[in-house]
């Protein structure tokens, strides 16, 4: 294989499921490409990335305060009502002296999700008004270390296996939050399996590379 | 103009850049960060990270993951103990997730890291009848899933809480926890670059 130079590489991925090499063709806007060897999920190409990861971000994160602020399960046990909420249900971990799982927790279910929506807003609107390019190489190192740790979809399942071993305790209800968080969780999915974080570096790329350019005719 | 061969050709682990594989040094040329520079120690890390996985996981199936008091009586259940009530009760499909979160999905991530830790350092399976990044691929996906039964238990813990009726988190939680946490670790230790120089 014969290249120009090591930036060439660029124009090459190698596939995250079955690690062959392939080269990157231009698709159409809105269509992704798949790896040849396995049909896992290579890139996807959206010309108005930043505009719809802002508004996906923004949209969650106005969940994820939802999904806090308001009750995730009520239930009437023996007369009495009780419900909780998300960070409740973190901070009654500590009062029971479970520090290693409410840290865990904390991290997992709370920090990180968050994290990585308003590291994603950051990012693309640094992106957007074309400025901090080391900033957002920073930023973009800092998501992908923390992306495999978000677990929000993981608490959400957890919370229906929760209700169904609930119904022999008594009559459950189902919060505003419980919905927030349905919501978020589904936003999540998205920001984080199908957005790659190849394209965010691609199109970084392509925004500073343009800078230069017209800096040195200017 | 230069010339490498594809074999040379290696994929950064943070930002998935293409590098070209120089050795023990790796530097990946976009965001920098060091690609498996520990090359004399490659599977060590590893190792250590899947064994504390490993102990944890004997306490976690030991001791109780959920204690139910209810008017005096204390009862506690263990993971799989608590599989085996909940097929009891009839309630089918959530016995069967917690039975594959908590007792499937982390044995076979153990079973698969040790194997594929094994595979890169002995010849083992080079017949490529199993296509090892998919399998590893498949741990990384898989991997978290385990932590459902710890919060399903925080969840609980923290709901039923009165004088007369409550339940408590157990022991277990807290090791489970620790294990999976830990697989994780082993998982992302893990050098993919491995599998291709063994096969």
């Amino acid at each position: 294989m014969k290249l120009e130079n090591e930036d060439a590489l660029d124009h090459y991925i190698i596939c995250h499921q079955c690690f062959t090499l392939q080269k990157e063709i231009d698709i159409a806007d809105g269509t992704k490409a798949c790896c040849a060897e396995c049909g896992g999920l290579l890139y996807r190409y959206d010309s108005k990335l930043i505009d719809h990861t802002l508004a996906w971000s923004m949209t969650g994160i106005i969940f994820f305060v939802l999904a806090n602020a308001f009750p995730l399960i009520k239930i009437d046990l023996l007369g009495s009502e009780q419900f909780i909420t998300l960070p409740k249900t973190i901070a009654s971990l500590f009062e029971n002296g479970f520090y290693v799982v409410g840290f865990f927790c904390i991290f997992l279910i709370f920090i990180f999700p968050l994290m990585i929506f308003l590291i994603n807003i950051l990012i693309f609107s640094l992106l957007k008004m074309g400025k901090g390019e080391k900033a957002t190489k920073e930023l973009l190192i800092l998501l992908s270390h923390i992306k495999p740790w978000g677990m929000a979809d993981i608490f959400f399942i957890s919370i229906l296996v929760a209700l169904v071993k609930l119904i022999a305790f008594g009559q459950i209800h189902i919060g505003v939050s419980f919905w927030a968080l349905m919501i978020f969780v589904m936003i999540d999915i998205y920001i984080t399996k199908n957005i790659q974080l190849h394209e965010i570096w691609m199109l970084r790329k392509r925004i500073f590379l343009a800078q230069k350019c017209e800096e040195a005719t200017a | 103009m230069i010339e490498v061969k594809e074999e040379d050709l290696i994929r950064c682990p943070v930002c998935d850049a293409v590098n070209i594989n120089k050795g023990k040094e790796n530097v990946c040329r976009r965001c920098g960060s060091a690609i498996y520079r520990h090359r004399k120690f490659n599977t060590e890390k590893s190792w250590a990270f899947l064994v504390t996985a490993i102990i944890a996981y004997i306490p976690a199936n030991l001791y109780p993951m959920l204690i139910t008091s209810a008017f005096g009586n204390r009862e506690g259940s263990t993971i799989l103990g608590g599989v085996v009530l909940l097929w009891e009760l009839e309630s089918y499909p959530v016995a069967i997730i917690i039975f594959i979160a908590s007792i499937l999905i982390p044995v076979m991530k153990f079973l698969i890291l040790i194997y594929l830790l094994i595979s890169v350092k002995y010849p083992l399976g080079k017949d490529k009848k199993i296509n090892k990044h998919k399998l590893y691929y498949m741990t990384e996906v898989i991997g978290p899933w385990s932590m459902i039964d710890v919060f399903v238990v925080a969840i609980l813990a923290a709901l039923i809480h009165l004088s007369s009726v409550e339940i408590l988190a157990g022991t277990a939680a807290t090791a489970f926890a620790i294990s999976v946490f830990f697989t994780l670790l082993a998982a992302h230790a893990f050098d993919e670059t491995l599998i291709k120089d063994n096969r």
